[in-house]
């Protein structure tokens, strides 16, 4: 007896174990008749250009409920609005839900479906699957009940999975004959439909149903049935619990020997199905471990690299600075370079214009000492006549020193006006001139001499030549070519000053003589840079001063100066001064 | 046809004295001799001066510049000036073009210097310097005509002009006492003559229209002070116009 109670509820205990682990396979084969299958198909072929919902057909059938969802939302966010296609997303989102276990969210998902849906029944039956799930049997009979009501419901109706879902809650809230009835019904088209796994199920909750009662006659065929139909399956928690059930039953039937052989195959069951989650297990954290470390040695990795970059960048930054001050010392070193050659050939050209300033300085003085000494040997000579009232030397002596005193003044002026220029102090403007203007007042002034060494003078510049020039550098270049014409020439000689060529943009104006010339070399001493050599032939030749002076402001009038000489037939001086400003 | 009126601005007599030689020599008047300024300025606003001989230092102090600076700011006060100096001194003439137009003398200076000298000035000051291409030996003023005659300079009344005749490149210039030939063209004396006193009359004649005493139309004629007739061509009929016809 007490061993009997003791049994009993054993075999309780097993049964609510059996039922709650039996009702999943069960609602998850309710979807899977054949005419909302070929509904969806049709849709699919109808919108064939619609690839997320083939896609989600494709997942949907496959059962992978993932990828069922995500092309099912993906379809939901396409540009296409139809409303057929968005109620089959919706329904294979819900169905996928319902799979995954998140009843809530399948809820809402049939929600969704408009009421014009061709498959109202599907809906109310997956609804009242979701209620079974959550253990509210009589919510879910209530949405069963009504689709038995409608006339319909015999269409696109998994009826056997329907049929054992609707005994099922009548087994939970303990209405045996209902469920008795509805689970027979299940039962027979099962067979009919030769479903094995389905089979073995229901013969599995025939025999808890019947148990229950402690109809054990009617019970233990039905668990052996089952137990039968579970070696052909490959299920193996099915297995193990028929095994579990027979031998829950050989125990209370006391056939020990026999319990204690289905427990040992339900252990194995167990324990095989225990091995394959410990390996998932084990694997799975094999897999964390590893990734783990792989994760470790990609941080590393990466420090190293931050570490190589920086080192990298470091080094770029290093050249580049070593590079940037290479470049600025080859640079100022290329400056300073540059610099000292222009301080040597400004030294240089110092140098040599200090050589010829002491040249000059040393000419000129000599010219002065001489000219002066000249003049003082000419005014004893005046005391000496004045004193013996000699009066008739008077007059020649007096002119001597006029001519002295004038050529002194020459001098004097000259380097006065040279060392101006070499100052940059003078003034200096160009402004049109008449030509002749020019030419007269200069000659007006070496008038008397040339009459005194009777020299005739031919001017035949005329009046309407006129040069942009500065006056007063012309006057002095003017000056000194004819002071040079009237020293080189002896009496009854001709000057004559005359202009060659007026044609812009030069005007040459010639200051001829018939003198006594000059022979090349030394014309081309006084074209050239030097002054004359002080000591040789004093009298005529002069500091070549003037020439100098002459040269360089008829260059800075922008014109250039020429001489054509033949020894003892006279000379040519051509001034070419410019036209136009 | 008058003289020209000259003041000289200089301190020392020995230098001042030569200079009045050549001028008085070549027909010009000098009014004047200033040795300072302020007897400068009270000679030039004492008399009728058309030019002004400038020695930019008297007394060691460029006072010369001063004045021709103080005479180029009075409105309508200003005349051809010419600075005398010694020296190029740049710093010196840097001042002195600020009172551009102006002419310099370089000391020593023979007489066609100072002549041509005063010539560049009142070219200068009027604004007429030659061009390369022309040759002309007469300058006109607001109210005076300046001719140059050989070295010297001559000036007339551009009121006493009767009229002028144009021959080819040359002037006539008739006034109610002389007759000269001037050379410009016909376009610069009809540019610068004031077109209120003077018109023409026919594509040789300008005629200063106070001098008129009668137009014949029907003779194409007109007649003028001093008995001087001046054709009227029909070109220039419209001339007429511009008097009141009683």
């Amino acid at each position: 007896m007490n061993n009997c109670i003791l049994n009993n509820l054993f075999k309780k205990c097993s049964i609510l174990f059996f039922l709650l682990f039996f009702a999943f396979p069960l609602i998850a084969k309710v979807s899977s008749r054949y005419a909302f299958k070929i509904e969806i198909y049709r849709i699919e072929q109808h919108f064939s250009s619609e690839v997320n919902f083939k896609k989600a057909h494709y997942y949907y059938l496959k059962g992978d409920w993932d990828s069922t969802l995500v092309y099912c939302m993906r379809q939901l966010n396409s540009p296409n609005k139809n409303i057929l296609l968005h109620d089959y997303c919706h329904v294979m989102r819900g169905m996928g839900l319902i799979n995954k276990g998140l009843y809530l969210e399948a809820q809402k998902e049939f929600s969704f479906v408009s009421k014009s849906f061709p498959f109202r029944n599907k809906i109310k039956i997956a609804k009242g699957i979701i209620a079974l799930k959550q253990n509210n049997f009589s919510k879910a009979l209530i949405f069963f009940e009504g689709v038995q009501e409608k006339k319909s419901y015999y269409f696109y109706i998994d009826k056997s999975s329907f049929y054992h879902n609707i005994g099922l809650c009548y087994f939970h809230t303990k209405q045996f004959n209902k469920a008795e009835k509805y689970l027979l019904k299940g039962v027979n088209l099962q067979l009919a439909e030769k479903d094995t796994l389905e089979m073995t199920i229901s013969y599995m909750d025939l025999a808890n149903l019947y148990y229950e009662q402690y109809k054990d006659q009617k019970a233990i065929p039905y668990f052996e049935k089952a137990y039968r139909l579970s070696k052909k399956t490959n299920n193996f928690e099915l297995r193990k619990n028929a095994a579990l059930n027979m031998a829950v039953v050989e125990e209370n039937r006391k056939n020990l020997p026999r319990a204690l052989a289905y427990r040992k195959e339900f252990e194995q069951w167990k324990d095989s199905l225990n091995d394959q989650n410990k390996v998932w297990a084990v694997a799975e954290t094999e897999k964390k471990y590893a990734i783990t470390q792989k994760q470790k040695e990609i941080n590393l990795l990466e420090a190293e690299n931050k570490l190589k970059i920086a080192e990298r960048n470091g080094f770029l930054i290093t050249a580049v600075l070593l590079l940037l001050l290479f470049g600025a010392g080859i640079y100022f070193y290329r400056q300073k370079i540059k610099q000292n050659a222009v301080i040597a050939a400004q030294k240089e050209r110092l140098d040599q214009l200090n050589a010829a300033k002491d040249q000059l300085f040393s000419i000129v003085s000599h010219d002065l000492r001489s000219s002066v000494n000249a003049l003082k040997t000419s005014n004893g000579k005046l005391l000496d006549s004045l004193a013996s009232k000699n009066y008739s030397q008077l007059d020649s002596l007096l002119h001597a020193n006029s001519s002295i005193a004038n050529g002194t003044y020459n001098l004097l002026d000259n380097l006065l006006n040279w060392a101006m220029l070499q100052t940059r102090q003078h003034y200096f403007h160009q402004e049109p001139h008449r030509l002749s203007a020019i030419a007269q007042q200069v000659a007006y002034n070496y008038a008397p001499l040339m009459e005194e060494k009777n020299i005739r003078f031919e001017s035949t510049v005329p009046p309407d030549v006129f040069v942009h020039v500065d006056l007063d550098s012309v006057k002095i270049i003017l000056r000194n070519v004819l002071d040079n014409a009237i020293k080189f020439s002896k009496e009854n000689d001709t000057i004559r000053m005359y202009v060659q060529h007026r044609e812009t943009p030069f005007c040459d104006l010639v200051v001829e003589d018939t003198g006594a010339g000059m022979p090349a070399d030394v014309r081309d001493g006084l074209l050239g840079t030097a002054f004359s050599i002080p000591g040789s032939h004093r009298e005529s030749t002069g500091t070549g001063l003037g020439m100098q002076l002459c040269k360089s402001l008829v260059a800075k009038n922008g014109g250039h100066l020429a001489i054509e000489s033949h020894l003892g037939l006279g000379t040519k001086i051509i001034v070419s001064l410019p036209v136009n400003p | 046809m008058e003289s020209i009126n000259v003041l000289i601005i200089e301190d020392k007599p020995e230098e001042s004295g030569p200079l009045q030689e050549v001028l008085l020599r070549n027909n010009y008047h000098v009014v004047g001799v200033a040795p300072t300024y302020n007897e400068a300025l009270t000679l030039f606003y004492a008399n009728p001066v058309d030019i002004v001989i400038i020695d930019i230092f008297l007394d060691g102090k460029p006072d010369g510049i001063t004045f021709a600076e103080t005479i180029t700011i009075v409105p309508n006060a200003s005349k051809p000036f010419v600075f005398l100096t010694f020296s190029k001194d740049r710093q010196v003439f840097e001042r002195a073009k600020l009172t551009h137009p102006f002419s310099f003398l370089m000391k020593p200076y023979n007489e066609l210097e100072v002549l041509y000298a005063i010539e560049m000035a009142v070219e200068k000051f009027y604004s007429q310097a030659h061009s390369a291409s022309e040759n002309q030996n007469a300058i006109l003023s607001r109210d005076y005509l300046f001719i140059k005659k050989k070295n010297s300079l001559k000036k007339i009344l551009v009121t006493d002009i009767t009229y002028i005749e144009v021959e080819e490149r040359y002037c006539n210039v008739i006034t109610s006492e002389e007759k000269f030939v001037i050379q410009i063209s016909l376009t610069k004396i009809l540019e610068l003559l004031d077109p209120a006193k003077f018109t023409r009359t026919h594509r040789n004649y300008i005629v200063n229209t106070e001098k008129i005493t009668e137009i014949v139309v029907a003779d194409n004629l007109i007649l003028l002070q001093g008995n001087h007739k001046v054709t009227l061509s029909d070109t220039y009929k419209d001339f007429i116009n511009q008097f009141r016809i009683l």
